[in-house]
C-alpha cells in the first residue's frame, strides 16, 4: 500500500465515527458523482467524500482534515460553472446535501434561517405562505443550493431590481479550516466590528464552510407584468436595453435571447417565443399597479423606437411560468444546436452592450463557431454560449481562443470577467487582467487570515501562486452540454 | 491646525494628498516612521470612537474631491473619497438620478468618511445599506499599498469583496481613496405621512402595519415626544395635543401609486388610534434631512447611543432605553429607524457621575442581550468619554479582525485605539 493510500484509509477511519460509515464515501464508484460540476472543466477525483448532518459534524470533519493537511472542498448541488467544487488536488469533499432544512421563517422580520443544502426554490416555497420569497433566482434554482448561492454570490434574472445574493444574506455560521466555528453578520445590522460576512459571501468556499445562513426574504409584489419585445435586428434589441436603463427604468428582469437560441428554447418549452425573430427581450416588471402601468408604457416606447416589431404580453401566469422555464432552461435547450459548449460570464457597462454583443458574433464567425447569446441584458451580464462538436479537429482550441477574446473585450470596455458564475479554476488566471499584484496580495492576505495553511478549496479564485505550481492547468477543457447545467 | 483637533489632541502635521497615489505615499511614509494617522473627510463623524492613543498626522481627503467617472446611461458613478455627498447628489440630480442614502450632514460629510463610519439613514429600509450599492473601491492600506477591489459594473464576482471590510472600519484597515456606486433613478414623487400616537404601546404595531403589503414605504422613522419636539422642521405640523410618539412613513414612485399608499397608510394608522397629517411634497425633503441631522454629533454635553435591535424588539428596545434614562432624569430624545433596527437615544447626562452613566450603559446592554441587540456610544461628553465602554464587548471573530488589521496596517498607525478593533 502506498503512503498516500495509507493516509487516505486513516482519514476514512477518522471520519467514520463522526458521521457514520454510510456517510463516508470512498469507493471509486461512489466518488464518480463528485468528480465534476456544471462547468466546462476536466474532472478530478476526491480521495474521500463526507456527508455531515450538522455544524458540529462539519467542524469535527474539518479538524481531522486540518490535522492531516488534507485539502477540503465544500459542495452543494454541483451546479457551479467555474470548477469551484471540483477537488482539483484531491482531498476531502464535504457535501452539504443532508443539511437541507429550512430551520425557521420569521414573517415579521422577513427573514429565514436555513441550512446550506436547501435548494434555492424550496426556500421560496417555504416562504410563500407568508407572501414572501427569496429574491436571488439563478437559472439553476431548482437544483442549486443556498450554500452554493452564498459561495458564488449567485445572481439570476431578478437581481437586476433586487440585487445579488450578498444583499440578501444577513448572517452565516462558518466553520473555519481548523474546525473552529464562527458566526459572521447578524440579525441586527451594523454591529461593531469588520464586515466579515461581506467577504465570506462570494468567497467560493476558500474562507470556510457555511453551515447555516440567515437570509432576507422579499415581499411578493402586488402585480407582475411579463412580456416579450420582438426584434428583427439584434442591434435594435440591445440598443433598446441600453435605452431603457439610460432612461432610469429598472425592470425586475430584462433578459435577452438572440438568434438560434430563440428557436432552441421554443422547441424545448413551447412558450410562445417567436422562432423567426432575430432577438427577443424577456421583460418583467413588478410592484404597485400604478407604477407598473407607467413603466410598461415607457418600456414599450423605447422598444418601439428601436424597431421592435411586436410586444407580446404573457397571457396568464401559466404562460409566464413557461416563458421563464424557457429562459432558465436555455443552456440545456441549446444541446439541440451542437453537443458541446464553452460559456463565458463577462460583464460590461450597460451602455456598451450593443457593441459587445456584435463583437461576440464577429469573434464566433472568425473562429467558425456557433454563438448563442442568452443573458441578463439589463445587468450587462453576457453569457456567450459557444457551441460546437468536439469531433471536429481544432474546434476546442478555437472555442477557447474565442472565449478569451470576448472576455478581453469585456475587460477593455471597463467590465469584469465574471458577473455571477465565479472564478473557481476556470477564470483564476484571468484575474490578473483586472487586478494588479498589490490587489492580489491583499486578497491573499485576507484568505490567509481565515485559512493560514491554505487548505480550503486550495488554488481556486486567485491566480496560481507558487504554492499551487504543481497543479495541472485545467483551463478551457470542455464538456458536453448536459441536462444539469444552467446559465 | 485646530480644525483637526480631536479630544483635545492636535496633530503635528496635516497632509492633504491630491491623488490616490499621494495618499498611499503618505501612509507608506507614516507607516515606515510609525507616525499615527487620523484620516479626515468632512469631520462630521469624528465623534465616533475613543480618543486616539497617538495622533501625529491628520490626513485629509479635501483635495480628493473629483467625480472620476459618471455615465448616467450606466447608472454607475465613481468618485474620489473627499467629494461631499451633497455635491455628488447635485451632480447625479442633473441626470435625474440619486444615491438613495441619507446620512446626517450631507453638505459637509464626504463619501470616504461616510463609508468608513458606516453612516446610514432611514432610506435603508427600501434601498439597503451603502454596502449594497457600493460596487468597488480603491483604498490605500495602512502600509501604503494602493489596492482595488470590486469594479465599475453592477454585477461582478471577481476577487474578494474586500471593500466591504472598509465600510464601517473607521479607517483602521485603510483609507478609502475612491468608491464606485450603483445609483438609482430619482423617484417621480415623494410624500410622507405623519401619525401621532397618544398610546405608547401602539406604534410598534403601526410600523408593522405601515410595512405590510401592498405598502412599500421607502423610510419609516419613529420619534418619542422629546425627540419630536427637538426637530424644528416638524413645528408647523404640531397641533398642540401632546403625542407619546410620532411615526413618519415616506413613500416614493409615481404620483398615483404614492397617493394610493398614503390613503391606505392613513386608514391603517387611524384604525390603530393615531391622528394623521399628510405632509406636502415640498416639505418632504427638508423634513427627512432634519431627521437625519438629528443623529449627528451635538457637542452639547449630551450622550448619544445607537442601539441595534431586531424588528420584533423595536418597541421593547425603545421602551428599555426610555425607562433607563427617564429613571435617572436624563430626558431621552429618541429616534427609531425601521429597516436597520436602529434606535438613537440622546441622554442629557450633564453633571452625572461617570460611574452612574457607565452603570446605565451596562443596564442597557444587559437588557438587550435577550433580544440579540447591541449598544454603541456614538457621542459622549469629554468628561465621560474615557470612562465608558463605547463599543461594548469584542465582536465574534475578533481574532480574525485583529489579524486582518495586522496584515493591512502592520505598524498600527491608522486611528490607533479608536475602534473596537483597536
Amino acid at each position: 500500500m502506498s503512503a498516500q493510500e495509507a493516509a487516505r484509509r486513516q482519514l476514512i477511519a477518522a471520519l467514520t465515527p463522526i458521521v457514520g460509515e454510510r456517510y463516508v464515501l470512498h469507493r471509486p464508484e461512489e466518488l464518480l458523482l463528485y468528480e465534476y460540476d456544471g462547468s466546462a472543466l476536466d474532472q478530478a477525483t476526491p480521495d474521500v467524500v463526507v456527508v455531515p448532518a450538522s455544524t458540529e459534524e462539519v467542524a469535527a470533519c474539518l479538524r481531522e482534515a486540518w490535522q492531516r493537511g488534507v485539502p477540503v472542498v465544500a459542495r452543494g448541488a454541483g451546479t457551479g460553472l467555474a470548477g469551484g467544487s471540483v477537488a482539483e488536488r484531491g482531498g476531502l469533499v464535504v457535501s452539504l446535501a443532508r443539511m437541507n432544512r429550512v430551520l425557521s421563517v420569521d414573517p415579521l422580520a422577513r427573514t429565514a434561517v436555513v441550512q446550506p443544502g436547501v435548494v434555492n426554490v424550496d426556500l421560496s416555497v417555504a416562504a410563500a405562505p407568508y407572501g414572501l420569497h427569496f429574491a436571488p433566482d439563478p437559472s439553476s434554482q431548482r437544483s442549486s443550493t443556498i450554500g452554493g448561492n452564498v459561495a458564488a454570490n449567485a445572481g439570476g434574472p431578478h437581481c437586476l431590481k433586487y440585487g445579488v445574493t450578498a444583499a440578501h444574506v444577513l448572517a452565516a455560521t462558518l466553520v473555519l479550516a481548523d474546525g473552529s466555528v464562527l458566526r459572521v453578520g447578524g440579525a441586527v445590522p451594523d454591529a461593531p466590528g469588520y464586515d466579515l460576512l461581506g467577504v465570506v459571501v462570494g468567497s467560493e468556499g476558500t474562507l470556510g464552510i457555511v453551515t447555516e445562513v440567515m437570509v432576507r426574504l422579499t415581499p411578493n409584489p402586488e402585480a407582475v407584468h411579463t412580456f416579450l419585445a420582438i426584434f428583427d435586428e439584434m442591434d435594435g434589441a440591445s440598443a433598446a436595453v441600453s435605452a431603457i436603463i439610460a432612461a432610469g427604468i429598472v425592470p425586475a428582469a430584462l433578459e435577452m435571447l438572440v438568434g438560434e437560441g430563440i428557436a432552441a428554447v421554443e422547441a424545448a418549452v413551447r412558450a410562445g417565443y417567436p422562432t423567426d425573430a432575430r432577438a427577443v427581450l424577456l421583460i418583467e416588471i413588478d410592484g404597485l399597479r400604478e407604477d407598473l402601468a407607467d413603466q410598461a408604457r415607457r418600456i414599450a416606447e423605447h422598444c418601439t423606437a428601436h424597431g421592435a416589431r411586436e410586444l407580446r404580453a404573457a397571457a396568464d401566469e401559466e404562460q409566464r411560468q413557461r416563458l421563464w422555464a424557457g429562459r432558465k432552461g436555455a443552456l440545456a435547450a441549446c444541446a439541440r444546436i451542437a453537443p458541446h459548449y464553452h460559456i463565458q460570464d463577462g460583464v460590461v457597462p450597460r451602455s456598451r452592450l450593443p457593441e459587445l454583443l456584435r463583437f461576440t458574433e464577429e469573434v464566433a464567425r472568425r473562429h467558425r463557431i456557433t454563438v448563442v447569446n442568452i443573458f441578463h441584458a439589463g445587468d450587462g451580464n453576457l453569457h456567450p454560449l459557444l457551441l460546437f462538436d468536439l469531433r471536429e479537429p481544432g474546434v476546442r482550441e478555437r472555442a477557447i481562443a474565442a472565449g478569451e477574446e470576448i472576455l478581453r473585450a469585456c475587460v477593455e470596455a471597463g467590465g469584469s470577467i465574471s458577473g455571477e458564475h465565479g472564478i473557481g479554476i476556470e477564470k483564476r488566471d484571468y484575474l490578473a487582467w483586472i487586478f494588479g499584484a498589490a490587489d492580489l496580495e491583499a486578497f491573499a492576505q485576507l484568505r490567509a487570515v481565515f485559512d493560514p495553511a491554505g487548505q480550503m478549496n486550495p488554488c481556486k479564485l486567485l491566480p496560481m501562486g507558487s504554492s499551487c505550481a504543481d497543479i495541472q492547468q485545467a483551463r478551457g477543457a470542455l464538456r458536453a452540454v448536459a441536462q444539469g447545467a444552467w446559465i | 491646525m485646530s480644525d483637526f483637533a480631536l479630544h483635545g489632541l492636535a496633530p503635528s502635521r496635516v497632509l492633504a494628498p491630491a491623488s490616490a497615489e499621494e495618499l498611499a505615499d503618505c501612509l507608506r511614509e507614516a507607516s515606515a516612521r510609525g507616525l499615527a494617522v487620523v484620516p479626515w473627510g468632512g469631520g462630521t463623524h469624528q465623534h465616533l470612537g475613543r480618543p486616539p492613543e497617538r495622533y501625529d498626522l491628520a490626513l485629509t481627503t479635501s483635495r480628493l474631491n473629483r467625480v472620476v467617472a459618471y455615465h448616467p446611461a450606466d447608472l454607475v458613478v465613481t468618485v474620489e473619497a473627499g467629494v461631499t455627498l451633497d455635491d455628488l447628489q447635485a451632480e447625479l440630480a442633473r441626470s435625474g438620478q440619486w444615491l438613495p442614502w441619507d446620512p446626517p450632514l450631507p453638505a459637509r460629510a464626504t463619501i470616504g468618511g461616510l463609508l468608513a463610519s458606516r453612516a446610514t439613514g432611514a432610506l435603508r429600509l427600501a434601498y439597503g445599506p451603502p454596502r449594497d450599492f457600493t460596487l468597488g473601491m480603491r483604498v490605500a492600506l495602512g502600509d501604503g499599498r494602493l489596492v482595488k477591489s470590486g469594479g465599475r459594473v453592477v454585477k461582478n464576482v471577481a476577487g474578494y469583496d474586500t471593500h466591504k471590510l472598509q465600510i464601517g472600519a473607521l479607517g483602521t484597515l485603510g483609507v478609502i481613496a475612491e468608491a464606485t456606486f450603483k445609483v438609482a433613478p430619482l423617484p417621480e414623487y415623494r410624500q410622507t405621512i405623519l401619525a401621532a400616537f397618544t398610546n405608547p404601546h401602539l406604534p410598534a404595531r403601526a410600523i408593522e402595519e405601515l410595512r405590510a403589503a401592498p405598502l412599500q414605504p421607502i423610510a419609516i422613522a419613529a420619534l418619542n415626544r422629546l425627540g419630536e419636539e427637538r426637530i424644528a422642521a416638524l413645528q408647523p405640523f404640531r397641533d398642540g395635543q401632546p403625542a407619546h410618539l410620532v411615526v413618519l412613513a415616506r413613500f416614493a414612485g409615481t404620483v398615483s401609486a404614492v397617493r394610493r399608499q398614503i390613503r391606505e397608510a392613513t386608514r391603517r394608522c387611524v384604525a390603530v388610534g393615531a391622528r394623521t397629517i399628510e405632509l406636502r411634497e415640498e416639505d418632504d425633503t427638508p423634513l427627512w434631512a432634519a431627521i437625519a441631522d438629528s443623529t449627528a454629533a451635538a457637542y452639547d454635553g449630551t450622550l448619544l447611543l445607537r442601539v441595534g435591535v431586531p424588528p420584533d424588539a423595536f418597541g421593547a428596545g425603545a421602551g428599555l432605553l426610555e425607562q433607563i434614562a427617564c429613571r435617572r432624569g436624563w430626558a431621552p430624545r429618541q429616534l427609531g429607524i425601521a429597516g436597520g433596527g436602529s434606535i438613537y437615544s440622546r441622554w442629557h447626562v450633564a453633571g452625572a457621575e461617570p460611574a452612574a452613566v457607565a452603570a446605565a450603559l451596562a443596564e442597557v446592554r444587559a437588557g438587550l442581550v435577550t433580544h440579540g441587540g447591541y449598544a454603541v456610544v456614538e457621542e459622549a461628553p469629554a468628561a465621560l468619554v474615557t470612562h465608558l465602554d463605547l463599543w461594548g464587548p469584542p465582536p465574534e471573530g475578533v481574532a480574525l479582525m485583529r489579524a486582518l488589521r495586522a496584515s493591512w496596517d502592520p505598524a498600527g498607525v491608522l486611528n490607533p485605539g479608536r475602534y473596537v478593533i483597536a
